[in-house]
């Protein structure tokens, strides 16, 4: 339990930076109100978390699924040219997508934990070949339309907050309930943790392993569907820029790449975090190299500051003031 | 002793089958040279490789496309046997690519090269052995290739000096760049800038959009987030993403924007409602219509119906102001329209792939799916040619380039 205390310290610790940055951004930015500021960011890290959901379960057991950007065209593209501009269409639509997308993950996790191919080839050539097929069928130009429900989720919302926000934050939650309260989410710790202890313990390795990278497909399904409505429309680029950040989010959020350890709150932390950084650093006016070696510079510093054995450290420091205080002798 | 009689029998017997044999050699040789005839009457077919950079973006796919098209074309598809290779980004990948199909026996190699040096010297190996390579829109400095681009053709200086004009000389600039370590991106970078700092009141903040929609979009957002006023927008491809990230935030206002010739942002320049909120703007920049007007050239060249061509060719700048957009009713550039309704394309589908004098053998089919348009025939070009000035890294490696380098062609400054 004192590691579960550790990473949502750190999560706290990552959206309490991500809302400095806001601030500071706030300093440099002329006219821009602070909640309009915190509402675009949380949009645009919406894209991220959701991918980084899916990453974050793959990673757990120790893996790693680089096929996240086609799948997310891949999700963006069937969307476009299926469900178009029929709100109906919609309620099959979706739900198809992100049985596609799912299999395919599940099909990665089959090669992963069945034929014993290490994740980075596995995933590494399901991206190539679903890449290359979407470039095959399509021929480089996509046919379809973007649906108003799913651009409406960028643009109306409830309450003040924009739909995909809401919508994001849920499906956070009931990742963190996965994680935390169930069977299954005890069992991909475990299996993170030491693989083989697992298998000797009877748990159903093989099964939770197909069944996370079938999670991470579908979250990058559902991830290239959003990014179908926020950007009204779908290129074979939709998803190229998501696969670093995804990773990325993963690292800075706690989720340790040796698997086992990290919580999906903190995952969303460092989502938030990178988004916000990004866009702040834009506020800066100097030239683009610059302003990428700061980012780089300032994700290190996060890593540094933000390692799971300072806040030990530091409940050590503060156990061992108060056992001197009561027991000065 | 031998019997005279048996030994004259044997002789003509000998005699009678020598000439058998000679007239069945004969014979043969007949055959074989009326075969030979033959062959050389079945038109050759010049081997040519596509070879591309990157692939599933939408300027690349329809120049791709339109020459696959064009290929498909009467009496090109006679001619032409056409094989597609996509190298990627990585110059020693597209090294290796063009020495198996200089190997293979490669007529030309039409191909969009991914850096200006790095291939020179297999460029070199494959001239030396007849292969007529021909690029477009990206450059390489190997002499003996051949170049199609628009890169100098001043898409940078123009665009920029444009909206200086529309700012009144001043305001914040949001710069969106190509691709970092491209030679367009630098290229259409300089000449905006030799624009923008002849301006003390502009003030620049510029980033990168990867030529991509959504790229500019995400990032746009993000720098609307810090920066929510900007008073004009210069991009190069991605200019649709602008418009989106823009609208997205429910401002009323809008500002003037600069960008290339994307369907979505033609649509938006033309849009009534988005003019009376202060959107204004010109489409401009580098167009697909390079690789299929390279193609034409190449196969003019090919075919000797065309010698003298300068290794360096400029391709005319597209340039539609705001008030120029017009909707096209049929599948192609008809009655000076140049924008298709957005039941037809995509908002991320270059317009400038048509040009009704150099290419009117495309169509959206053409552009779309690489298939012929029906009915279609080749026409011969017959525009002139227009050789590119010296500009170092693009044209030329140790060149001088001229005094005017960025001289405005299509507007001219009012502040």
């Amino acid at each position: 339990m004192t590691g579960l205390r550790n990473d949502d310290l750190r999560a706290a610790a990552l959206f309490a930076l991500a809302f400095a940055l806001l601030l500071v951004s706030s300093r440099f930015a002329q006219g821009a109100r602070l909640w309009d500021q915190a509402l675009a960011i949380l949009a645009l890290s919406s894209f991220v978390v959701i991918v980084a959901f899916g990453q974050h379960f793959v990673v757990l057991l120790g893996g790693l699924d680089l096929a996240v950007a086609s799948v997310m065209t891949l999700g963006g593209i069937l969307i476009f040219g299926w469900a178009q501009a029929s709100p109906s269409a919609l309620l099959w639509a979706v739900p198809a997508v992100l049985l596609i997308t799912a299999l395919i993950g599940a099909l990665s996790g089959a090669g992963v934990s069945l034929v014993r191919i290490p994740p980075f080839i596995m995933t590494l050539a399901m991206g190539i070949i679903i890449a290359s097929a979407v470039l095959g069928i399509t021929q480089g130009v996509p046919h379809g339309a973007a649906s108003p429900v799913l651009s409406a989720l960028f643009t109306a919302s409830w309450l003040g907050v924009p739909r995909v926000i809401v919508l994001t934050i849920a499906l956070t939650a009931l990742g963190t309930l996965v994680e935390r309260r169930t069977v299954l989410g005890r069992r991909i710790y475990a299996i993170g943790a030491n693989r083989e202890a697992a298998h000797l313990a009877g748990l159903p390795v093989n099964t939770v392993t197909v069944l996370c990278y079938a999670i991470s497909g579908a979250a990058s399904g559902l991830a290239g569907i959003l990014m179908v409505g926020y950007a009204s429309g779908a290129t074979l680029e939709l998803g190229q820029s998501y696969l670093l950040p995804s990773i990325a989010a993963v690292i800075v959020g706690g989720t340790s790449i040796a698997g086992g350890r990290g919580t999906l709150l903190g995952v969303a932390g460092g989502a938030v975090l990178l988004t916000t950084l990004s866009a702040t650093i834009s506020a800066l006016a100097i030239a683009e190299g610059w302003r990428i070696v700061i980012y780089g510079f300032v994700i290190l510093a996060a890593l540094l500051l933000l390692r799971g054995e300072l806040y030990g450290s530091i409940r050590a420091r503060i156990t061992h003031t108060r056992n001197l205080e009561r027991n000065p002798a | 002793m031998t019997d005279p009689v048996r030994l004259r029998r044997a002789l003509r017997t000998t005699a009678r089958w020598s000439f058998f044999a000679l007239a069945l050699f004969a014979l043969v040789l007949l055959r074989g040279g009326a075969g030979g005839s033959a062959i050389a009457q079945t038109p050759h077919k010049f081997k040519i490789y596509l070879s591309l950079s990157v692939s599933g973006n939408a300027w690349l796919s329809e120049a791709a496309n339109s020459v696959k098209a064009l290929a498909a074309t009467p009496p090109y598809d006679k001619q032409v046997e056409i094989h597609e290779v996509i190298s990627g980004l990585d110059p020693q990948k597209q090294i290796s690519d063009y020495e198996s199909m200089i190997d293979s026996g490669a007529d030309a190699i039409i191909s969009m090269p991914v850096s200006t040096t790095a291939l020179n010297r297999t460029i070199k190996r494959g001239c030396d052995k007849g292969v007529m390579f021909m690029m477009f829109e990206l450059t390489v400095l190997e002499p003996c290739a051949y170049n199609v681009s628009t890169l100098t053709s001043g898409f940078g200086e123009n665009s920029a000096q444009a909206l200086v004009n529309e700012l009144h000389g001043k305001g914040t600039v949001f710069v969106v760049r190509l691709i970092p370590g491209f030679i367009a991106d630098k290229r259409h970078y300089a000449g905006a800038m030799s624009v923008f700092k002849k301006y003390p009141g502009i003030h620049t903040i510029e980033f990168y959009g990867n030529a991509s929609d959504e790229t500019v979009q995400v990032e746009t957002s993000k720098m609307l987030a810090a920066h929510p006023n900007p008073d004009g927008v210069w991009s190069t491809a991605g200019e649709s993403g602008v418009i989106k990230a823009l609208l997205a935030t429910g401002r009323q206002r809008l500002v003037p924007v600069t960008g290339e010739s994307s369907n979505g942002f033609r649509l938006a320049l033309a849009n009534p409602e988005y003019q009376r909120r202060g959107l204004r703007g010109v489409s401009s920049g580098g167009t697909p219509a390079t690789a299929a007007y390279a193609f034409k050239l190449m196969m003019e060249m090919l075919t000797k119906q065309r010698t003298n061509v300068p290794h360096y060719v400029e391709y005319p700048l597209p340039w539609v102001p705001a008030n120029a957009v017009k909707l096209c009713s049929g599948d192609r550039f008809a009655n000076g329209c140049n924008a298709f309704p957005r039941t037809r394309v995509q908002d991320s589908f270059f317009d400038e792939i048509f040009s009704p004098a150099i290419l009117p053998e495309l169509s959206l089919r053409a552009a779309s799916e690489g298939k012929p348009t029906p009915g279609m025939r080749i026409h011969k070009l017959t525009n002139p040619i227009v050789p590119a000035p010296n500009e170092p890294g693009i044209t030329c490696d140790r060149c001088t380039p001229p005094p005017n380098l960025y001289h405005l062609t299509k507007v001219k400054p009012t502040v």
